[in-house]
């Protein structure tokens, strides 16, 4: 196991810090790990899912022993040494080739782990296209009837988004949105069991369309692998429910008053607070004026006097 | 004047934003800038040309998601045009859990129940003998504490020939000092307090302080009882004390004469297994008996 580092300086206590638990969390680093044989198309796969991640990736370059679904003590390891959470482990046998594997961490212990094989994969170097900048953000699209109804392809479509949503932001720049991940499910095998998925990356071009939204246009810019699913293991129920907890802070604030009615539209309900009868401003009568009582007498005796006037004009 | 037909004529130039053909409508999570399309793929069109075909679903998908996108709200700022995302409606697991709240130290907690609340000040304050503004604490700080005067009256009753200055260095010292000791102690209770009880700490309660200080005594016990024994005899001859503590002996507990069947059978079994079966190789040290054996001849 690790050692507990205590910080002697204020760069390491800065690290330290920032690996600390957080409300709002910081982007999750991923691994890229040679397995101990790993084929060409492997490791092209690797290379292009790393170029994908950046910056938040670290390429390990040299072959690892590490079989994710009997062991997972090197992925421990490995997150605690580099805070990391996510994992891509490829590798190359007889039985299961050209596989990656993608494991994701939860308080540097093994949440679920998904293992795919990869049919016929080509590498971005291939397509002699123009790629998206580094660590933009890039647009999903899951296409398919199947994402949300099998294990496998509910997690599949969970690390993806996981792994390349990157900074949870609430303002995008619509100039950066640069490529897409599309994944499509394929039709099931005639078993039953889940068919091929198809990943392709897109680079976007914006055209005019003559109305103020643009006409989209896509351009494959790479990888491309066509997958099926391998072993798979899921969460633990607790403590998949655990790291689903929002904090507090980060939870949509109650707005109070306001509702939609059956009709879409937005109620408001307004409170007045309590009303002074006294000050009410009533139709203005002369009999409903408030005087006083020295007044009172007064002006009682001016209206005799009036009636008196008038008696006198006739 | 009749511009319908200028504006349908310029509309033809280009191709249109339209998408057709989606039966389910598309569901997006803004927030991830993700789109879920349920229908149903193609599986002809699929086999026939796959990467057409997926490139032109795609280009369609992308095309509902942008026209989502850019009816966002939107605002300009140095980085061009940004949109306004919703929060993301598709739950992510976190990395790590929800960090604990911090037990608060002694002040925190008289300060909350008597309602105080630290206001905020300057770093910089104004010296009226130098006319500059200087820190408040720290190098160079302004002459707060007394120990800077040029001159310093004797206090009335004091030794005259008392050094003044170093009176005042020794309080503050002695301030700095206790200061100190409060923090060790706010230390103490809080790692005591974490380790005592998680869910309440978790709950944002803190533990009350008797709690700590007999979690504090135990822990000291411990050590006392450790230290006692850990002389050359294990303790054996050292000179009782009267009042001293004596160490708790292991309560040995006995299974009831009448148990689940199942249960004693597995217990029994894994005793089984360990001498003879096949997990039994590592109980001997075969390197080792042979060694004993070839001694013994």
């Amino acid at each position: 196991m690790l050692r507990t580092i205590t910080p002697r300086n204020a760069r390491v206590k800065r690290v330290l810090k920032n690996r600390e638990a957080k409300t709002e969390e910081n982007v999750k680093t991923a691994i890229f790990i040679r397995g101990s044989q790993t084929s060409q198309i492997v490791n092209d796969a690797l290379a292009d899912l790393y170029m994908l991640k950046k910056p938040h990736a670290v390429n390990f370059t040299k072959k690892n022993q590490i079989h994710p679904f009997e062991d997972q003590s090197n992925l421990q390891f490995f997150s605690q040494k580099n805070d990391a959470s996510l994992f891509v482990i490829g590798t190359h046998s007889k039985k299961r080739p050209n596989t990656l594997t993608f494991a994701r961490m939860f308080d540097h212990q093994l949440l679920d782990m998904i293992e795919v094989s990869i049919e016929k994969g080509i590498p971005m170097k291939d397509f002699k296209t123009p790629k998206s900048a580094i660590g933009m953000k890039p647009c999903f699209m899951f296409n398919g009837d199947m994402w949300d109804q099998n294990p496998n392809y509910i997690m599949f479509k969970s690390m993806l988004l996981d792994f390349y949503h990157g900074q949870s932001v609430d303002k995008v720049a619509l100039a950066g949105l640069e490529y897409v991940i599309s994944v499509t499910a394929g039709p099931m095998t005639s078993e039953g069991k889940p068919g091929k998925i198809y990943l392709r990356t897109y680079t976007i071009v914006l055209k005019r369309s003559g109305v103020k939204l643009p006409r989209i246009e896509l351009v494959e810019m790479g990888p491309s692998m066509d997958m099926t699913f391998g072993r798979i293991s899921e969460a633990k129920p607790d403590v998949w429910k655990q790291s689903l907890r929002v904090p507090k802070e980060l939870k949509p604030k109650k707005k109070k008053n306001i509702t939609k009615d059956v009709m879409g539209d937005t109620v408001g309900r307004i409170h007045l607070g309590k009303q002074d009868f006294t000050k009410i401003q009533t139709r203005k009568m002369k009999g409903l004026k408030k005087r006083t009582s020295t007044e009172d007498a007064d002006e009682s005796s001016d209206k005799k006097q009036r009636v008196d006037d008038s008696g006198d004009e006739e | 004047m009749d511009v319908s037909g200028v504006l349908e004529a310029h509309k033809q130039k280009f191709k249109s934003i339209a998408v057709e053909g989606k039966l389910i409508p598309v569901q997006y999570d803004l927030g991830l800038l993700a789109a879920f399309d349920e229908n149903p793929v193609d599986t002809a069109e699929l086999n026939r040309n796959k990467d057409e075909y997926l490139q032109a679903l795609s280009r369609d998908n992308a095309q509902l998601l942008f026209n989502e996108i850019f009816q966002l709200q939107t605002i300009s700022d140095d980085n061009g045009v940004m949109a306004m995302l919703p929060t993301p409606t598709t739950l992510l697991p976190r990395e790590k859990p929800l960090p604990k709240p911090k037990p608060e130290t002694r002040w925190e907690k008289f300060a909350k129940a008597k309602g105080i609340v630290n206001r905020k000040k300057e770093r910089m304050v104004y010296d009226d003998a130098s006319g500059e503004y200087k820190p408040r604490w720290g190098y160079k700080a302004i002459n707060d504490d007394g120990t800077k005067d040029w001159i310093i009256e004797v206090p009335a009753g004091a030794n005259p020939m008392e050094d003044q200055y170093g009176a005042r260095r020794e309080a503050k010292k002695e301030r700095i000092d206790k200061n100190d000791k409060r923090r060790q102690r706010n230390m103490e209770e809080a790692a005591v307090a974490t380790k005592m009880d998680q869910k309440a700490v978790n709950k944002g309660d803190r533990p009350n302080m008797d709690n700590v200080r007999s979690m504090k005594r135990r822990e000291i016990e411990n050590q006392i009882l450790i230290s006692k024994s850990s002389t050359a005899s294990a303790g054996k001859f050292d000179a009782s004390i009267k009042g001293d503590l004596k160490p708790k002996g292991i309560k040995r507990q006995f299974e009831s004469t009448i148990t689940d069947m199942s249960k004693e059978k597995a217990g029994n079994m894994s005793i089984l297994d360990r001498v003879v079966g096949k997990n039994g190789e590592d109980l001997v040290n075969v390197r080792k008996a042979i060694k004993s054996t070839k001694s013994r001849h």
